[in-house]
């Protein structure tokens, strides 16, 4: 079995994260990331990535990764220890308020203003990200309606749920169609209504060109929205491709997943096989009567890559 | 024109938020400084009958509401933007850390409008004789204003947590007034505070709103010690207002 550890390895061996056509123009360039914290925590360990203009780049990590310093660096929020990031050709370190214009962030924690209406809240901020009154205005009522938040149009941003607030955080990025998208965990706390809405509209600002790259922890959000998916795992970008690269990465792409026969109430066993076959064969052996056997999936990947395992909740909805 | 639409935008989302806050701004403008002008009268016995003694108090009045707005209120609102992840919002637009202070600059001159315009009325319903000097007047609640702000600025800016800056914040607030000779003669005090009080911005900023109340002219050297220190403690609130994390 190709453990976390050995793959890691190839990976960094491989230098992922550069793109391999070169035809195609690079939105975000970032090269040797380095974040080190004043307490020496380094948070990430040299970060290579390209990303084309109009792809959608989803990154995943488990907790403490470095996913939000990553990202915290992309939006200027942060400023890198090292290693250098360039957006449209722009120095993004040197000249962050420049590559601002072209941005829309959604910060993993920001707050809302809650005694202004959703309207408001958008014109005003519109305003302020370089509109004229009448694109501002415009631009509110297309995000209001993208968003599904017609009938709160009217209300204070203080009375809405949780999750109409963050539809308005991610509303708030994309004002004024800007070229680049960096979205920290942007579903995280949704329904899965508003899920679908918000992937609909992030999607549909790829579709009219613009570039977004997403933080998250949902494996669906990454398969489903991704042109190509990052895993970053101890500060380091561990893997980066499409969807279907990432599945071919895995030798053994069967999962048999089963409990002990005798210890129905103790951890879930997870064993990867080559084939179907190899998989049955192993059922016979062990004598199970209630196994799942499936296709490997993101999820695999990603747990064989970072070397994490299946915590019983999240494998009985696996 | 970039730049002063950025201010005016970050100016009226403050002033819609006041919607809401209303009361809390009427308490700390208006009624807190009012109330202290009556309770001065009422304890100031004989003296208070002089209509010196009435200008003294509300001079201080006034000056009390403008630390209570500038300081405590203002810094409280930008410890909320902080702590609340609002300021992070500001942060992710192309707008500078300036203009985001300028904005909250031009709500507090608003605010100190009111309640100075408020109190200056009160104080004639209450009949305290006075001929303000209005431009004079004007120029020193916004010195006032402008030096008071960058306490407020540098405290929000820099403290580790909404507890602890409410809290500098409140004792600031009230602090500069009760340790300085706003409601009470300088000779009252103990030695050792007058001295203290030399250098505080609220016995510069009573002392100048009391001559521009009796209609006089002698502000040079009290504006000029506001004036430095605004610039001394904005300069110092801008440079510590910071979009980008190190």
């Amino acid at each position: 079995m190709v453990t976390g550890e050995t793959l890691l390895e190839q990976e960094q061996a491989r230098g992922t994260g550069q793109i391999l056509d070169r035809t195609e123009p690079v939105a975000v360039r970032v090269r040797g990331l380095v974040k080190r914290y004043a307490d020496g925590t380094e948070a990430n360990r040299g970060i290579d990535l390209d990303v084309r203009r109009g792809e959608l780049v989803s990154i995943l990590g488990p907790n403490g990764a470095g996913k939000t310093t990553f990202l915290r660096q992309l939006s200027t929020e942060l400023r890198p220890s090292g290693g250098s990031i360039e957006m449209f050709g722009m120095n993004a370190v040197s000249a962050p308020q420049r590559v601002k214009q072209m941005m829309g962030i959604t910060p993993q924690e920001a707050g809302v203003f809650g005694s202004l209406t959703v309207r408001e809240h958008f014109e005003l901020f519109g305003r302020l990200k370089n509109l004229s009154k009448v694109e501002a205005s415009a631009a509110t009522r297309e995000i209001i309606r993208s968003l599904g938040l017609v009938a709160e149009t009217g209300k204070r941003v203080g009375s809405l749920s949780g999750g109409q607030r963050r539809r308005i955080l991610i509303g708030l990025a994309l004002l004024g169609r800007p070229p680049l998208l960096v979205l920290d965990e942007p579903t995280t706390g949704l329904d899965p209504s508003s899920r679908l809405a918000v992937w609909g509209v992030i999607r549909r600002a790829v579709t009219d060109g613009a570039t977004v790259i997403l933080s998250t922890h949902y494996m669906e959000e990454a398969e489903r929205l991704s042109d190509r998916i990052g895993i970053i795992a101890q500060g380091r970008l561990i893997a980066f491709d499409t969807l279907d690269e990432l599945l071919s990465r895995l030798e053994r792409s069967y999962r048999l997943s089963y409990r002990d026969p005798l210890d129905p109430f103790g951890e879930l066993c997870v064993h990867y096989f080559a084939n179907f076959n190899e998989a049955r064969e192993q059922v016979a052996v062990a004598q199970l009567s209630e196994y799942s056997i499936a296709r490997a999936s993101l999820e695999d990947v990603y747990f064989t890559l970072t070397g994490e395992h299946f915590a019983p909740g999240e494998a009985e909805s696996a | 024109m970039r730049r002063l639409t950025d201010i005016i935008c970050v100016f009226r989302i403050q002033l819609m938020s006041m919607r809401a806050e209303a009361g809390p701004f009427f308490l700390a403008a208006l009624v807190f400084p009012a109330g202290m002008y009556l309770f001065a009268n009422a304890v100031g016995g004989v003296e208070a009958a002089q209509n010196q003694s009435r200008l003294r108090f509300l001079a201080g009045s006034i000056v009390f509401s403008l630390s209570l707005t500038s300081i405590s209120w203002l810094g409280y609102l930008l410890l909320e933007n902080r702590f609340t992840g609002r300021l992070k919002l500001f942060a992710t637009l192309p707008l500078a850390p300036s203009s985001y202070i300028l904005g909250f600059l031009g709500f507090a001159f608003v605010q100190a409008a009111l309640g100075t315009t408020v109190l200056v009325l009160i104080g004639r319903i209450l009949g305290v004789v006075m001929r303000p000097s209005l431009p004079l007047l004007t120029l020193v609640v916004m010195l006032t204003v402008l030096c008071l702000c960058g306490f407020g600025v540098i405290i929000a800016a820099r403290a580790r947590s909404f507890t602890e800056g409410s809290l500098l914040t409140d004792a600031l607030g009230a602090g500069l007034v009760f340790l300085a000779p706003v409601y009470y003669t300088p000779e009252t005090m103990p030695q050792s505070l007058r001295i203290v009080s030399q250098f505080l911005p609220t016995t510069f900023a009573a002392r100048a709103v009391r001559t521009t109340l009796t209609g006089g002219h002698q502000i040079g050297s009290d504006a000029l010690a506001l004036g430095i220190m605004a610039v001394v403690t904005l300069a110092l609130g801008f440079r510590m207002t910071k979009w980008r994390e190190d």
